[in-house]
């Protein structure tokens, strides 16, 4: 491990006990076996399953997350997360309605005039990311006590709103400390029992770990293939940062997360879909070919006719193998950059001072599934 | 204590739901669990009130619905976890297990079938219903904000020499004052090589050079008109998008999470909606056909041209396709036909105009 050469030492008169390492039971095939079953059961229910999916998969991660010896417990069930979607939907619809009345008459008076309401979509899922990171900590438990969350969704959105306006402005260089101050606000107003969390990790350290990255990233876009490399390393370096910056109380996070660890995932997802774009393509033939001989029309002549825009046996195979050529992709980004990510992030975890989390009492709501349900909604994601 | 056989006993961890304290703690299987620290009792759980918790492989997480909410005990000795699952009977009531994975599928089926049902007939009749309702002025609107759009897409200028203009207004006042309608309806030719004809919301009626070029006779161009002029009279746009905003809605709903399934959204809402517009194009051309009836003109040569400008449509399933086969409305229209009994609606010499109003010397 290489962390002692960037961690700033701890006061030299305490004798501390060794530093606790965080570790992950869970079996790689049981996950497998539990994303393709709920992929199936997406197939079989038109994408319905989502939410009992999303609580399995939680389940399965949180409670072989084992913190001093004590596996953690989540309790959100998937009724919750659907019942948010319905709220959230029955409030987003209004909004979509009013969005398109508002948007014919910008349209109207022309040039950027849409523009606010853009901005009023990203407000909204800034507070979507704030609210369901609020649902996910009051469901996480651990040796019987609850983590809660304080704090205002529409104030954090706020914030984020303004930060991401500067961000823009810098062309990007002002992340990290747009990162810091919204993760300070986030860890601020988040608890263990009675234990308040805070956050001691500084936009300028993010800065100087990622800056090449960001000078980087505009040669991605003329040799692609240095994408995976560079996203792989920017997201380890943020990992790292972040988790290293997490407090509760006097219990203390570290990791010493190597920025070359993720990249692997990354290809491996990448190699994935070429192989099942590949399958599916060849499949997409096959089933032209089947459609082309029930018409009973040369195949050439099959589709210079266009009539195989109306082949109905063509759409309907088609539709299906989309639906399955999906739902693999979904299996695909789970197991790797869900679960392994979870597991090698998990790996690199050390927890100093955990004794302060021995006698901590109970203390916070629950909080509704609301927030869970806009980011399903507006398609937005985050912690 | 009276001098009975011991009842069965284990170790466990206990944590109380009111502090992360970790106690390590015996149970004794008495008429209730009983959780015991040494000699001090710290609760009792009734076996029926126990439930099982997410736990990792190899441990027995159990809560109770008398204690505190995120009360636990863990039990790791597998012997020990067998006979405390025998003794509870209610054991694995609230566990999320087979049971509920076949109602979330039956609801999920349900669901599915009422958003299809809801597209297939409640999405077309409230469309129906609504469009009626639609302000004019802000279907006029709506028809502004697509007008700039199209001229955009074809790229393409309004045609209007002096002499192709005046041919084409006195056409189109006969048959606007035919169908009834005010100023409000109006109609340009663009300068696009397509050829089709379309209405904006708003009765603005846009025909493309394109068309003009392959039409052979006044009688034609006056029926494509006029089938335009009955969308409008329909408001077949507005009903329109009410049925396409409606059913992608509710056809994104279903398919919701699965990653990037806008092109299963478009695929089926086109299947669904290609039926509705067939109808809405079959309604047009029979006020076509009664337009050129009070015009006192035949109403094949309006079916020459669709056949002249699609060719033979014939084979194949036509579910998806939005218009009905030219065929069958060249059949139609031929079995419409009625003599001509007024005369033409442009002399020979405005006909070759209206054909050049895109010529050079127009103005815009």
């Amino acid at each position: 491990m290489n962390e002692m050469s960037w961690t700033p030492p701890g006061p030299p008169s305490l004798p501390s006990p060794p530093p606790m390492p965080v570790a992950f039971s869970g079996s790689r095939g049981e996950f497998f076996h539990l994303v393709k079953r709920g992929a199936g059961l997406e197939f079989v229910t038109l994408g319905f399953y989502r939410f009992w999916l999303t609580t399995d998969i939680r389940r399965h991660l949180w409670t072989h997350t084992q913190i001093d010896g004590d596996g953690a417990e989540y309790t959100g069930r998937g009724k919750e997360l659907l019942i948010g979607f319905l709220v959230a939907l029955a409030i987003l619809v209004p909004i979509y309605l009013g969005y398109f009345l508002v948007g014919l008459e910008a349209e109207r008076v022309k040039a950027f005039a849409s523009i606010p309401l853009i901005a009023f979509f990203y407000l909204f899922g800034q507070f979507a990311i704030f609210r369901a990171r609020r649902y996910r900590l009051t469901r996480t438990v651990w040796r019987g006590v609850r983590f809660w969350m304080s704090g205002s969704g529409w104030i954090y959105a706020l914030k984020a709103s303004l930060w991401g306006l500067l961000v823009m402005v810098t062309l990007g260089l002002a992340m990290p400390w747009r990162t810091a101050a919204l993760e300070r606000y986030k860890m601020r107003h988040s608890y263990y029992g009675d234990l308040q969390g805070s956050f001691e990790g500084t936009g300028w350290e993010f800065f100087k770990r990622g800056w090449w990255l960001w000078l980087l990233a505009p040669v991605v876009f003329v040799v692609w293939p240095l994408a995976p490399f560079i996203y792989g390393a920017f997201k380890a370096v943020e990992w790292r940062w972040w988790l290293s910056g997490i407090r509760f109380g006097g219990v203390r996070l570290e990791s010493g997360l190597p920025r070359s660890r993720l990249i692997g995932l990354y290809w491996k997802v990448i190699g994935w879909m070429a192989v099942l774009g590949l399958i599916f393509s060849a499949y997409l033939g096959l089933a032209a070919t089947l459609a082309a001989s029930v018409s009973g029309e040369e195949f050439g002549e099959f589709f210079k006719s266009q009539e195989f825009s109306k082949s109905i046996l063509l759409l309907a195979l088609a539709g299906a193998g989309y639906l399955m050529f999906a739902l693999a992709i979904n299996i695909v980004l789970r197991v790797y950059l869900v679960r392994d990510l979870w597991v090698r992030v998990l790996e690199s975890i050390n927890i100093h001072g955990i004794e302060a989390a021995d006698n901590v009492s109970a203390r916070g709501e629950l909080a509704n599934a609301l927030g869970e349900g806009f980011a399903d909604g507006l398609d937005v994601a985050g912690f | 204590m009276p001098d009975v056989p011991k009842p069965p006993a284990g170790a466990a961890i206990y944590f109380d739901g009111k502090s992360s304290q970790r106690r390590a703690v015996t149970l004794h299987l008495g008429d209730r669990l009983e959780i015991r620290d040494g000699e001090t009792m710290l609760a009792a759980w009734a076996y029926a009130d126990i439930r099982r918790a997410d736990g990792p492989s190899g441990m027995l997480r159990l809560s109770s619905l008398s204690a505190p909410p995120l009360a636990r005990l863990e039990i790791r000795d597998a012997a020990f976890a067998a006979d405390m699952v025998a003794r509870c009977a209610s054991l694995d009531e609230n566990t999320p297990g087979r049971r509920g994975v076949v109602a979330i599928v039956g609801w999920s089926l349900a669901a599915t079938i009422s958003i299809v049902a809801v597209v297939l007939f409640g999405v077309p009749l409230a469309a129906d219903r609504l469009a009626p309702l639609v302000p004019d002025a802000f279907e006029r609107r709506l028809g502004e904000v697509a007008d700039s759009q199209v001229r955009t897409l074809f790229d393409a200028k309004v045609c209007g020499n002096a002499a192709g203009e005046k041919a084409f207004v006195k056409l189109t006042t006969a048959i606007r004052e035919a169908a009834g309608m005010d100023t409000t309806v109006q109609s340009s030719v663009l300068s696009s090589a397509v050829p089709n004809a379309f209405a904006l919301p708003g009765g603005r009626v846009y025909m493309f050079n394109g068309l003009l070029a392959k039409a052979e006779n006044a009688d034609e161009i006056a029926g494509v008109l006029a089938h335009e002029l009955g969308h409008h009279k329909n408001r077949d746009n507005m009903r329109g998008l009410i049925r396409d905003g409606g059913t992608s809605f509710l056809v994104g709903l279903l398919f919701g999470d699965i990653t990037g399934s806008s092109a299963l959204i478009f695929a089926s809402r086109s299947l669904v909606t290609s039926s509705h517009s067939r109808e809405a194009e079959q309604d047009a051309d029979g006020f076509s056909i009664d337009i050129m009836h009070k015009l006192g003109r035949p109403t094949k040569p309006m079916g020459e041209l669709l056949v002249r400008v699609t060719g033979k449509e014939g084979k194949g399933l036509s579910i998806i396709s939005s218009h009905p086969l030219s065929e069958d409305r060249l059949a139609r229209m031929t079995r419409e036909n009625r003599p001509a009994t007024k005369p033409p609606l442009l002399t020979p010499e405005e006909w070759r105009s209206l054909k050049s109003i895109c010529d050079s010397g127009g103005k815009i």
